[in-house]
């Protein structure tokens, strides 16, 4: 334990004291590498192989281990370079930085290796980790997001025929009442046809209608018909906010003034465009099927 | 000394975990939130009711179309097709005069071919797996001697959902002159 608490927090005094003049002498013989490396690492070996007193020393007078040993690893490896450089000027100001890069690099690879060198790979691994977790994360919603958005602007969510069925049959009822109107005359006159053509007809189906009556409407009243018209059934195709589109099966009875030739019902087929304007459906576009 | 480096190791060490968990939580809310999103949409019963009107529709309008158009040279196929088309009593119905439909058929040597101009939902009842389409439909018959004529009509479907999809198991004329409905 003391080692590693040593090394954490004391990575400076750990550094000057790695010259760690006494140990370096007496276990010199046997662990040579080790001896080595604690120069380097400063803590870490100087925390394994030091003895008891070291350690002690170390903890509890800072200021004095940094001091003493510094001097002492010098004349003890002179011929080092690394041992050189430690103590000229680092050994006491930069301490963290100097003691990786000027000591290690040379000396202590493998007696440093275990220690520093697991928490870095630790935390890399951990913050590749995160990472990996915030993209899946990120990723995932995104894929919802869009998974969410398809759904509900998929054009059949937008499509509000029989989904909304009040509205549904609101269009459908405006646009048969306004058919039957418009297509339904007497013989004394297209008069009311048309001014009901004003208020339920827009846009171009409000053009095609005036040149169909320009066309016929004098006929219309010299021939004396009655035209009636119904919706038998309506349909709404689309619906999507103020904008529908609607199949409209049509009976068309029609009877010849005096009387003679009876009456004869047609069937017709229209598909309407209608928008909604205030709360009444104007019919836009008409067309024949 | 010892302290300063131990603030410097605290700011250093100290705002990398707080600045991760802080975008692990924003990623996981977006996640759960976009999930939640998902979800609703996903089991939202408008959303679903709007799909099957569709498939209804497509259906319907594919199905009407079928049984317009039959050509006497490969009658297997397109009496196969109408029987596929259908469920219910408009399927035995025409497997019941089909032999005798195809007779005909074989006689007048006529092709016709149907197109669907429009169509429209008018009812849909969802767990009923039951709707009600309108059709309106041209049809070219291309008599024997090559005449061809064409006829607009205006049909009403009843549809019936099996297995999944939508069969027509009602086929008429929508009738001139009746009582308006739908």
């Amino acid at each position: 334990m003391t080692p590693t608490w040593l090394q954490r927090r004391g990575d400076p005094q750990a550094h000057t004291q790695k010259p760690a003049p006494a140990p370096d002498p007496t276990p010199a013989p046997g662990p040579d590498p080790a001896g080595e490396g604690r120069p380097v690492s400063g803590a870490g070996p100087a925390a394994d192989a030091a003895p008891a007193p070291e350690a002690d020393s170390a903890r509890g007078a800072d200021p004095a281990a940094d001091a003493p040993p510094a001097p002492g690893p010098d004349p003890a490896r002179a011929g080092d370079p690394a041992s050189e450089a430690d103590p000229a000027g680092e050994g006491k100001t930069p301490p963290r930085d100097a003691a990786p890069e000027t000591a290690p690099a040379p000396l202590a690879d493998p007696a440093e290796d275990p220690v520093p060198d697991h928490r870095p790979h630790r935390g890399r691994l951990r913050q590749a980790l995160l990472v990996v977790v915030v993209a899946a994360l990120v990723l995932g919603g995104c894929g919802l997001f869009y998974a969410a958005h398809r759904v509900t602007s998929a054009a059949p969510a937008r499509n509000h025929a029989l989904t909304d069925t009040e509205a549904t049959s609101r269009v459908a009822g405006d646009v048969g009442n306004a058919l039957a109107r418009i297509f339904s005359y007497t013989p004394d006159g297209t008069a009311a046809a048309e001014r009901s053509a004003r208020t339920v007809l827009d846009g171009r189906a409000a053009r095609q209608y005036e040149t169909l009556f320009a066309r016929v409407r004098d006929d219309l009243t010299e021939q004396r018909v009655t035209l009636s018209t119904r919706a038998v059934r309506t349909g709404v195709i689309e619906l999507d906010g103020d904008e529908a589109r609607l199949l409209v099966f049509l009976d068309q009875t029609s009877r010849r003034g005096d009387g003679k030739g009876g009456t004869t019902t047609a069937a017709a087929q229209l598909t309407v465009t209608a928008r909604l304007q205030g709360d009444h459906w104007r019919i836009t576009d008409l067309n024949a099927r | 000394m010892k302290r300063a480096a131990r603030v410097r190791t605290a700011l250093r060490l100290r705002p990398l975990p707080a600045l991760a968990l802080a975008v692990t939580l924003v990623a996981g809310g977006f996640a759960a939130w976009a999930g939640q999103d998902w979800y609703g949409a996903a089991h939202d019963e408008e959303a679903g009711y709007a799909a099957q009107r569709d498939a209804a529709l497509t259906a319907g309008e594919q199905a009407v179309q079928n049984l317009n158009t039959l050509d006497h040279r490969e009658l297997k196929t397109g009496l196969d097709l109408w029987e596929s088309s259908t469920t219910g009593d408009l399927h035995e119905q025409l497997a019941a005069g089909r032999q005798e439909f195809s007779d005909q058929v074989k006689e007048a040597r006529t092709v016709s071919t149907a197109r669907v101009l429009s169509g429209a939902v008018t009812e849909l009842d969802d767990r009923a797996g039951r709707a009600r389409v309108l059709v309106a439909l041209r049809v070219t018959v291309k008599a024997a001697d090559g005449a061809t004529s064409d006829k607009d009509s205006r049909m009403l479907g009843e549809l019936t959902r099996t297995d999944g999809t939508w069969k027509l198991s009602a086929l008429g004329q929508a009738p001139v002159g009746g009582n308006p409905a739908g």
